[in-house]
């Protein structure tokens, strides 16, 4: 059973347009620039992985496509539309109707079960998926009455995606979804992400600092030291299933 | 679809029951509580005011010395005012024409009898007879047979006609001359030229009484004096609170309250008078509310005074003197006070003269507004909720307060939930909406259930608060919207706006910040350096600056705690404590109040008691609302002020001698209660006329035993327009006894004011035991909440504590102990904050009753109230120790939500 009804990927050009965005933390001496001017675009539809170490600026630069940060200077646009143009209110709506969040501490609501917790997703969304089919796709059948400390870390990474992509969102932002999780269970979460992004065309935007995952994205984007050292398209890009690390 | 949030809520009520069921009850009990006073407070009201209709309450009396003749009832009914003049000349009249009358018969006759002896004597002449017993034989046989002939035939004459009319035109010209001469005399008397005098068209009822000896216990000895009234009365009726009317002349329904107070009831025997009489109902009369045997008592006596009904045969078969009572309505009614003193007025005024006509006395008067009987029970309820209501608000402002921290709290346990949410698209709305729910809920679940309670358990209590106090009829309970607003609406404002602001202000924070738990407001650079402690005790210091916004509102939770058990323990010390001052209190030991200065023959009423000292006295109002500091605070209506007319170099109060006119003194009493200063300018009104007298306040009489102006008596006369040998009284240090007891009104004696505290104490000892333990288990339920929030808070650390090896004593130690610290030493620092606010919420509350007494806590109630609170929270600490040890090591190491 796939969770996501297969449908045809439209590539558009420059759907995420990143701008000469800079951002820095602090002030004077304590000053710390972790974005320092950076350009590039994700396509419709496009898995996209943002790579670095740690303090190479990539968790604030999806906070600002997120919409949760902003920029010092420069902008992120999303089909044509530029969010520092947005007020937070509109903000708000942009995150309701068409962002999906994965972030590496799950931050489920405890006392909700699995399926009430995908539920808090799909009340959002004006055309959800169906809250027990993505419950099944995510092999969380026989858990759906249990509240996350009864889950693994595994189930529960599961439980936040599906809050996530029962949304149907337009892009699916995920901030090291495996930072947390074991070889195998990891190897699972990026299955499940790439079967969103394959069946459904959601657009992905990935941080990880795992250099493994670069082989299953279409496009990925290497960063040191806030700006763009790398932005290549991955033509022989491999499956979840095989990836080795 | 559904929020899906909305499911938390029953599941957090659950999961955290035991606190959510603790602030239920404190909620329950305490809107209960208020609502029970208030809907009892409504309904006895209600009943009572329903009643004055239903049960033909009277608009006021008057007694005669003999029953009236119908004339008499007919012409007091209209109101009019007789013709006295007319009346005094027809009297004079009368009895002139009776002495005029006298005195010509007599002219007549004499004449009469010497013609006829003159005629006899001149045929005695003619027929030589000398013997004078013969002569004087034949005038009498002559006078006999022919005077009453001569006499009619003498008044026939126009000589004695014109003598006759001479005579009466002169005697009634001297009647009406006199009474001319006396006419001002009589006006003034009767008041006769009054012109605000109007007619006041009323109609009367036969409302006759007996004072009887009443022995309830069947012991031959006198217990109480009861006065009855006839079952057939058609006015001032008695409402049944069990059993019912007599039926048959060996039956009787006495008062509920005399009953309960005496021991009697329904079946048991008493006697009246010489009668056995079966006691088949306890009643009470409309105009009977409190069981003033007279309106001159100070303090009404259930136990001394009863009032009763028998048939009319019961009735008849008494001995006593029957109280030719009359009881009247008037047609069309006044309204306000003012209005019902002119009706009253002018009946009077009326009455006096209807019944000097018609040669009958009046006895005694009283108009309905003035009866202390019907009017002291309703005017002492109406002002009794404002204290519950204050602290209600109190209350639940302390709740609105823990909420708003319990829900603080939360959301930052919730931290990167909520930062979740919000990236996910949630709104602020949507979520400020989440977090205001629980305690929208749980006021409304606490403001229904305590209404609830209100209408049936807690009304009842309140009802029979009053029960023990008065006489009142039976209650029906009333829809209160006094109790729903303040119940019910302000309690759920209170939560709403203060749970707002807190949550509106927390949820400020961007989602960012949200999910990296970055919610402090500010951001400390350095963390404080600490001596060289030992580990343990510099991270306790550290856990007490780390939980210092906590502590805060632990302090503040104490503050409220003490002043609760200041309450609680406060009312009954104070009222304890005035009943001991009471005797103190009086600045004369006697006080002998006259009905008049003078006695029945015009003369001034003296004494040869050494030690009395006369005075003036006079009671006015003073405008409540008015009082300085007190503005919209609960303040309203009017009290009574007893303004004194002291002599000059009194011995029993001191007034400086150079203060001018306007100038007085005030008591203590009044000082502290209004918070009038020295210099101050009161205004003082009548109570019954639109006139206000303006007072500069110029010292204090240390006199706390009530509100009263002291000025000197020179003063009072030419400011009040008395006469110059104008007095009310006398103050004595021994009892006067060369006064007449129908000169005096009331003696007020140590036993009164003891008295007055004794039915206080009987009045609203039920209420404060009621406020009492409330307080303290909502006192125990509130230190409960606040311990349980430092230790939620700090659920992690220690759960982290645990895993490092720290075993449950040491963690309690380092968790535990900074909390008691806090509460020990802000014990007492809490307990004289808490006191002192405790005593300007006393100052509120007892502006709304009339009279003063001061907050007074003993040492010992002091001590307590400290005590209380270290015991209640060494119970806390127990629960808190249990808790800590029950705090599983997952907590820190799985994630958090």
């Amino acid at each position: 059973m796939y969770l996501f009804h297969k449908k045809e990927i439209n590539m558009i050009e420059n759907f995420l347009e990143i701008k000469e965005l800079k951002k820095s933390f602090g002030s004077g001496e304590a000053k710390q620039d972790v974005l320092r001017g950076m350009d590039f675009s994700v396509k419709k539809g496009e898995f996209c992985v943002l790579l670095g170490p740690s303090g190479s600026g990539k968790s604030t630069l999806l906070n600002i496509i997120g919409g949760i940060d902003t920029p010092d200077s420069g902008y992120v646009s999303i089909n044509g539309d530029k969010l520092e143009d947005m007020n937070e209110k509109q903000l708000t709506q942009y995150r309701r109707k068409h962002l999906g969040y994965v972030f590496q501490m799950y931050n489920l609501i405890p006392n909700l079960n699995v399926k009430e917790n995908i539920e808090v997703g799909a009340y959002l969304a004006d055309n959800p998926l169906d809250v027990e089919e993505v419950i099944t796709t995510l092999g969380l059948q026989d858990h759906k009455y249990k509240y996350p400390n009864q889950l693994s870390g595994g189930q529960q990474q599961r439980v936040s995606i599906g809050r996530a992509v029962v949304k149907n969102p337009d892009i699916l932002m995920c901030d090291e979804p495996t930072g947390a999780l074991d070889y195998k269970t990891s190897k699972e979460i990026l299955a499940l992400i790439e079967d969103c992004n394959k069946k459904f065309g959601s657009t992905i935007i990935m941080v990880t600092h795992n250099e493994a995952i670069k082989y299953m994205a279409d496009h990925v984007i290497k960063l040191r030291d806030g700006v763009v050292r790398h932005n290549d398209i991955n033509d022989s890009k491999i499956p979840a299933s095989e990836l080795e690390w | 679809m559904k929020n899906p949030l909305i499911k938390r809520i029953p599941r957090e009520l659950v999961a955290d029951w035991h606190k959510y069921i603790v602030i239920i009850i404190f909620m329950v009990v305490m809107i209960g509580v208020v609502s029970g006073m208030y809907v009892g407070h409504d309904s006895m009201l209600g009943s009572v005011y329903s009643g004055r209709k239903v049960l033909k309450l009277e608009d006021g009396s008057f007694e005669l010395s003999k029953r009236a003749s119908k004339e008499l009832i007919d012409d007091i009914s209209t109101g009019a005012k007789a013709d006295v003049r007319q009346y005094f000349i027809d009297k004079g009249m009368k009895e002139a024409d009776e002495e005029v009358e006298k005195a010509i018969n007599e002219n007549v006759a004499n004449e009469v009898k010497a013609l006829i002896e003159e005629n006899v004597r001149a045929q005695a002449v003619s027929y030589g007879i000398t013997d004078e017993k013969i002569i004087q034989r034949q005038i009498d046989t002559a006078v006999e047979n022919n005077f009453e002939e001569a006499v009619a035939e003498a008044k026939k004459s126009d000589e004695f006609k014109k003598a006759e009319e001479e005579a009466y035109d002169k005697a009634h010209e001297e009647v009406t001359k006199k009474v001319d001469e006396k006419w001002d005399e009589i006006s003034e008397e009767y008041n006769l030229d009054d012109k605000d005098f109007f007619e006041v068209p009323v109609k009367i009822y036969e409302h006759f009484y007996r004072d009887e000896n009443e022995d309830n216990d069947g012991d031959g000895e006198t217990d109480a004096t009861v006065r009855i009234y006839r079952s057939d009365s058609k006015i001032d009726k008695a409402s049944f609170n069990e059993g019912r009317a007599p039926k048959s002349s060996d039956e009787i329904a006495i008062d509920r309250m005399h009953a309960d107070n005496v021991g009697v009831k329904v079946g048991d025997m008493i006697t009246v008078g010489k009668e056995k009489f079966e006691v088949v109902g306890l009643l009470s009369y409309v105009n009977y509310l409190t069981l003033h045997e007279s309106n001159t008592d100070l303090m009404f006596d259930a136990f001394g005074f009863d009032v009763a009904m028998l048939t009319p045969e019961g009735f008849d078969k008494l001995n006593s003197r029957i109280h030719y009572n009359y009881a009247y309505m008037y047609e069309t009614k006044p309204e306000g006070k003012t209005e019902k003193a002119d009706y009253s007025d002018s009946f009077l005024k009326a009455l006096i003269t209807q019944v000097l006509v018609r040669d009958n006395e009046i006895k005694d008067y009283l108009p309905e507004y003035v009866r202390q009987a019907s009017n002291f029970a309703p005017s002492d309820i109406e002002g009794d909720t404002t204290g519950t209501c204050i602290l209600c608000y109190i209350l639940i402002g302390v709740i609105a307060f823990i909420f708003a921290i319990t829900i603080s709290n939360t959301i930052e346990k919730e931290a990167s939930v909520i930062g979740t949410l919000r990236a996910s698209g949630y709104s602020k709305g949507e979520l400020i909406i989440h977090y205001m729910s629980m305690p929208v809920i749980v006021t409304l679940i606490g403001a229904v259930v305590g209404n609830v309670l209100g209408y049936t358990a807690f009304r009842d209590l309140a009802v029979n608060l009053y029960y023990n106090s008065y006489s009142l009829p039976t209650c029906k309970t009333v829809w209160s919207n006094s109790a729903l607003v303040k119940t019910t609406l302000i309690p759920l404002l209170l939560m709403f706006c203060v749970n707002l602001i807190v949550i509106v202000k927390k949820l400020q924070l961007s989602p960012l910040r949200f999910l990296r738990h970055d919610l402090a407001k500010t951001k400390r650079t350095k963390a404080r350096r600490l001596p060289r402690w030992s580990f343990l005790r510099r991270f306790r210091i550290r856990i007490l600056f780390q939980n210092m916004p906590n502590y805060i509102v632990l302090i503040l939770g104490v503050i409220l705690i003490e002043l609760m058990l200041c309450f609680a323990f406060g009312l009954p010390d104070s009222l304890s404590h005035y009943a001991d001052k009471a005797p103190d209190m009086m600045f004369a030991k006697y006080q002998y109040m006259l009905m008049d200065n003078k006695d029945d023959d015009g003369n001034i009423i003296e004494t040869s008691q050494e030690s009395a000292e006369k005075f003036s006295s006079k009671s006015l109002m003073y405008p409540k609302n008015i009082s300085s500091g007190f503005k919209g605070m609960g303040s309203g209506g009017d009290e009574s002020v007893t303004v004194y007319g002291i002599a000059e170099d009194s011995d029993y109060v001191k007034l400086r001698s150079d203060i001018d006119k306007n100038g007085v003194y005030i008591s203590s009493a009044m000082k502290n209660k209004f918070g009038i200063v020295k210099g101050d300018t009161i205004k003082l009104n009548e109570e019954y006329e639109n006139k206000s007298y303006k007072f500069t306040v110029e010292g204090v009489i240390d006199y706390d035993g009530g509100i009263a102006v002291f000025m000197k008596n020179e003063d009072f006369i030419e400011v009040f327009d008395e006469k110059s040998d104008h007095f009310s009284g006398f103050f004595s240090r021994k009892e006067i006894k060369d006064i007449d007891d129908q000169y005096i009104a009331t003696v007020i004696t140590k036993d009164d004011i003891l008295k007055v505290t004794k039915q206080l104490t009987h009045s609203m000892g039920g209420m404060m035991n009621v406020f009492k333990y409330a307080l303290i288990v909502l006192a125990a339920a509130l230190i409960y909440l606040l311990a349980k929030i430092i230790i939620e808070r700090n659920e992690h650390s220690i759960s982290m504590a645990k895993i490092l090896g720290f075993m449950n004593g040491e963690i309690g130690s380092l968790y535990i102990l900074p909390t008691a610290m806090i509460v020990v030493l802000f014990s007492v620092v809490s307990f004289v904050v808490g006191y002192f606010l405790m005593v300007r919420i006393f100052q509120i509350f007892v502006l709304q009753m009339d009279g003063y007494f001061a907050f007074y806590m003993s040492v010992g109630s002091m001590v307590l109230s400290v005590v209380y609170l270290l015991i209640g929270y060494a119970v806390v600490s127990v629960i808190d120790f249990i808790r800590i040890k029950r705090i599983p090591m997952d907590v820190a190491l799985k994630n958090m939500e």
